[in-house]
């Protein structure tokens, strides 16, 4: 956990950024996106999950600290508090900025006693990355996640909205070389799904 | 029962076979206080919303059958969060609570490092007391603890030790709910959930000293006082703080006659239980390096040490002289005592020529006791604040208004040039250019039409239009100090004082300084008008007054124009400079007297509603330093102006014969008795 927060005399901490220095990166639809979904709550606070999800998707797939305060400041709510919020979901990209593609191994005990590790292994291999790290071309982040409750399917891994499993050494060479040759990247393509979900058919 | 009386449904709930009538809806936390019986907690504090997190608080909970036997509920609950209802049967002593403590205690230990040898909380911590009264007494952890950093340095006065932290949760919820900064919040979850600021950026809330109290553990220090003694060798004495007029009272907790620390002391009619960093970190002045130990007197060009009798007898030799044109400039942190007796000076020598920071003259106001207390501001229903930043000049009001903002659902209207804390929970922030304050009050008044004040001050007119009705309300409360006069000009104070009597509002022209009530009381009590530092300067350059004297009162800190006040104290005859720190002044001194602090000599102290606190001196004197009272009541007496003045509370007798407000503050309100109260909980 120390490399999380890394010790830093006080000299060297930012300050809080100012409103008026705050760059608002949301585009003119999510803009209208987050409009129509804090109409669905009776507080802001209530639609800081599906904001967030928001600016995952317009910040490229990573919540960085100036993600979380454009989604305060448009909520009306403290940076703290919203950081507080992103960083307890796992799905919210807080700790460090996925590849193109996101590559989440489940080690729980039924895809660990399928042999998730030897699969873990195989992907290190291929990619040539330990868990957490990203290819040098930006393609692939992988993590090692807990129970995708998909136990009929272990060895089971997530990549964006999809589960592949159970996995072989051939399966996946095809996926790997599937997500190769996507344009688009299934972390931004999920975070867009997920807005969706939160809209109604006619605004989407 | 008072409750009864006001109308609060009472339910007759069963504590330990008890019977005991609480008022509905009363956390189970706090009705067994009545009984005298405690639950150990860690997260609940009364002045904050519960939240049941740490799971300390578990009691057993039944309801009473109609057959008349109580059933038992399977599991416990938390009391904190647990509301009193009709019937409902509370345990807090059964062997089964007993282990769930155990459990839970257990539980906070896994990963709680074991360094209370070296903590600051080691020996007044709620994790160590609870661990003793209701823990297990042995550890069956084998595993590996999880570690964290040590020292990380939240802001200047606040350093996290993230191990120790449990995770309680109050000083988020302090920051969302009591000073509203919102600052902390609790960044991941589970063993690695940590109390943190925005992005890591430094803590900078103007009430982040707080946190450090009510932490129940040592994860949260005071970077001052950190490793500088162990608890129980500090011992602590009821204070007040003098840093600015709202009277905090304090523990001042000293160790072989050094200050250590200062924390909140609970007095629910002044500060509640809170202090301003100003007032925690702002007390490191008790061990200057520099204080003024001896009596110095001028002999050609040189300072020389003497005696309070040679020093006080040239000053008596002067005084006879040049009596009637002799000046004093009340400091902002004299004592009642001292400030009465100043002014009594002044009268008896003829001259007086009395100066204080929060004179009201030159502003075209008079000195009027505020309409509201700090209790009653409470209360308000619509509250004005007028001027720059309320969380800087009287941190303590604001945390009123702010209290009385977000739970009593007061509206506040904030009127200022430049953008202050208010603005965030304000129901209206009126912000206008500098300057055009009279305008604006013009407008709110009626004698201009809103479209041209609009133009004039920047101010939206929907805006004002809306304060406007707001304002023709009941209950509005209106606070300003003399900073509205200082940026935007008497007029507009004095403009200000007439819409508020027009509106038939509460008008609070509050101190700013902890001597300000008592001296202005002080001096209209005896007839004369407070002046401000500025004029007596501009006297000593004009020739009106030979002799100054200086009480405690740094002109080169506190008046702005230096020019001005080097000139003045060359050219006054004679100078005495009464301080407890050296200071610039000193070398112009014709005699240097050197003073004691409050917690050194005492003193007695009115705060901005008008409360009379003592405070009793229990830090032992620097060298020949005397309390200023003491020295007052000397030179009175050795000039035959006034005799009998063995102790304070004969300066308090004699000034009640003078000044109707100590005559009041002494019959009437009962001074506030401190509890001692164990830190933290």
């Amino acid at each position: 956990m120390s490399d999380l927060i890394g010790l830093q005399t006080l000299s060297e901490k930012p300050t809080r950024l100012d409103q008026s220095q705050l760059k608002l990166n949301f585009s003119e639809a999510a803009v209208s996106q987050l409009e129509e979904i804090k109409s669905h709550y009776p507080s802001e606070k209530a639609a800081i999950l599906p904001a967030l999800w928001i600016a995952q998707r317009e910040y490229g797939g990573f919540l960085s600290s100036e993600a979380i305060a454009e989604v305060a400041h448009r909520l009306h709510r403290a940076y703290a508090e919203v950081e507080g919020v992103a960083t307890f979901y796992s799905m919210y990209n807080t700790r460090h900025k996925p590849g193109k593609h996101k590559l989440e191994v489940c080690t729980c005990l039924s895809c660990h006693v399928n042999g998730a590790y030897r699969i873990l292994d195989l992907i290190e291999k291929k990619l040539g990355i330990r868990p957490n790290e990203t290819t040098e071309d930006g393609l692939f982040t992988l993590e090692e996640v807990e129970c995708l409750n998909a136990c009929d399917r272990a060895v089971v891994m997530q990549v964006g909205d999809s589960y592949y499993g159970p996995l072989t050494e051939s399966l996946l060479d095809t996926i790997i070389a599937d997500l190769k040759s996507r344009t688009e990247s299934t972390v931004i393509q999920m975070a867009d799904e997920i807005v969706k979900v939160h809209l109604p058919e006619s605004a989407v | 029962m008072a409750a009864e009386m006001m109308g609060v449904d009472m339910v007759t709930i069963l504590v330990d076979d008890i019977e005991l009538q609480v008022p509905k809806g009363e956390l189970i936390v706090e009705s067994v206080k009545r009984l005298g019986i405690e639950i150990p907690i860690f997260c609940y504090h009364p002045r904050m919303k519960p939240v049941g997190m740490c799971r300390m608080c578990l009691v057993e909970t039944g309801t009473k059958q109609p057959d008349g036997t109580i059933r038992k509920m399977p599991k416990p609950q938390a009391s904190c969060t647990l509301p009193a209802s009709e019937g409902l049967a509370i345990y807090t002593q059964t062997p089964q609570i007993i282990q769930d403590r155990k459990g839970v205690l257990e539980f906070l230990l896994i990963n709680h490092p074991l360094d209370c040898p070296i903590c600051d909380r080691g020996g007044e911590c709620p994790l160590q007391n609870n661990t003793l009264f209701y823990g297990p007494s042995t550890s069956r952890h084998i595993e590996f603890k999880r570690h964290a950093p040590k020292a990380i340095p939240l802001s200047e006065h606040v350093t996290l030790d993230l191990e120790r932290c449990i995770q309680c949760g109050r000083c988020v919820r302090f920051t969302e709910e009591i000073s509203g900064d919102g600052q902390l919040a609790f960044r991941f979850r589970g063993a690695s959930m940590q109390p943190s600021t925005f992005a890591l950026s430094a803590f900078e809330s103007k009430f982040s000293g707080n946190t450090i109290e009510i932490c129940p553990v040592g994860a949260l220090t005071s970077s001052q006082s950190r490793f500088r003694a162990r608890p129980w060798d500090l011992e602590s004495s009821a204070g007040v703080c003098t840093l600015c007029s709202c009277g905090c009272n304090v523990w001042f907790d000293h160790r072989i006659g050094k200050l250590v620390r200062v924390n909140g002391r609970t007095n629910n009619a002044v500060n509640e239980e809170w202090t301003c960093d100003q007032g925690k970190f702002g007390h490191d002045y008790y061990n200057h390096n520099e204080r003024q130990a001896s009596v110095f007197i001028r002999t050609s060009a040189r300072l020389e040490s003497t005696s309070w009798t040679v020093g006080l007898g040239e000053i008596v030799t002067k005084l006879k002289s040049t009596g009637t044109s002799a000046g004093f400039l009340l400091g902002p942190k004299i004592s009642n005592e001292a400030g009465f007796l100043a002014c009594r000076a002044a009268t008896a020598l003829g001259s007086r020529q009395v100066a204080g920071i929060d004179s009201r003259v030159e502003l075209g106001a008079n000195f009027e006791v505020p309409a509201d207390s700090l209790l009653s501001l409470e209360q308000a229903k619509v509250i004005v604040s007028v001027g720059p930043s309320l969380a800087d000049t009287l941190p303590i009001v604001y945390l009123r208004v702010r209290k009385a903002a977000s739970q009593k659902g007061a509206k506040v209207i904030s009127i200022h040039s430049s953008p202050t804390e208010l603005d965030e929970f304000a129901f209206l922030s009126l912000c206008h250019k500098p300057g055009t304050l009279s305008l604006l009050i013009q407008g709110l008044d009626g004698s201009l039409a809103l479209e041209e004040v609009a133009l004039q001050t920047g101010v939206s007119a929907q805006a004002l239009k809306e304060a406007k009705t707001v304002l023709e309300g009941q209950g509005v409360s209106f606070i300003a100090t003399n900073q509205v006069a200082h940026t935007e000009g008497s007029a507009a104070l004095s403009d200000l004082r007439r819409l508020a009597k027009k509106l038939e509002a509460n008008w609070n022209h509050f101190c700013e300084t902890a001597s300000g009530f008592a001296s202005l009381a002080s001096c209209s009590g005896l007839g004369m008008e407070l002046q401000s530092p500025e004029s007596i300067l501009k006297k000593c350059l004009s020739g009106d007054i030979k002799f100054l004297w200086l009480v405690d009162f740094d002109p080169f800190e506190l008046v702005k124009d230096r020019e001005l006040v080097k000139q003045a104290l060359e050219e006054v005859e004679f100078l005495v400079v009464q301080s407890a720190i050296a200071s610039e002044a000193s070398h112009y001194a014709s005699v240097v007297l050197p003073q004691s602090l409050p917690a050194e000599g005492g003193g007695s102290f009115t705060n901005l509603d008008g409360q009379l606190q003592n405070f009793d001196a229990f830090l032992p004197k620097i060298g020949m330093a005397r309390a200023d009272w003491q020295i007052f009541a000397e030179l009175l007496s050795r000039m035959d102006l006034a005799a009998g003045m063995f102790s304070r509370q004969d300066i308090l007798q004699m000034a009640a014969k003078d000044v109707p407000y100590f005559k009041e503050a002494l019959t009437g309100k009962q001074d506030h008795q401190p509890q001692p109260s164990g830190a933290g909980v």
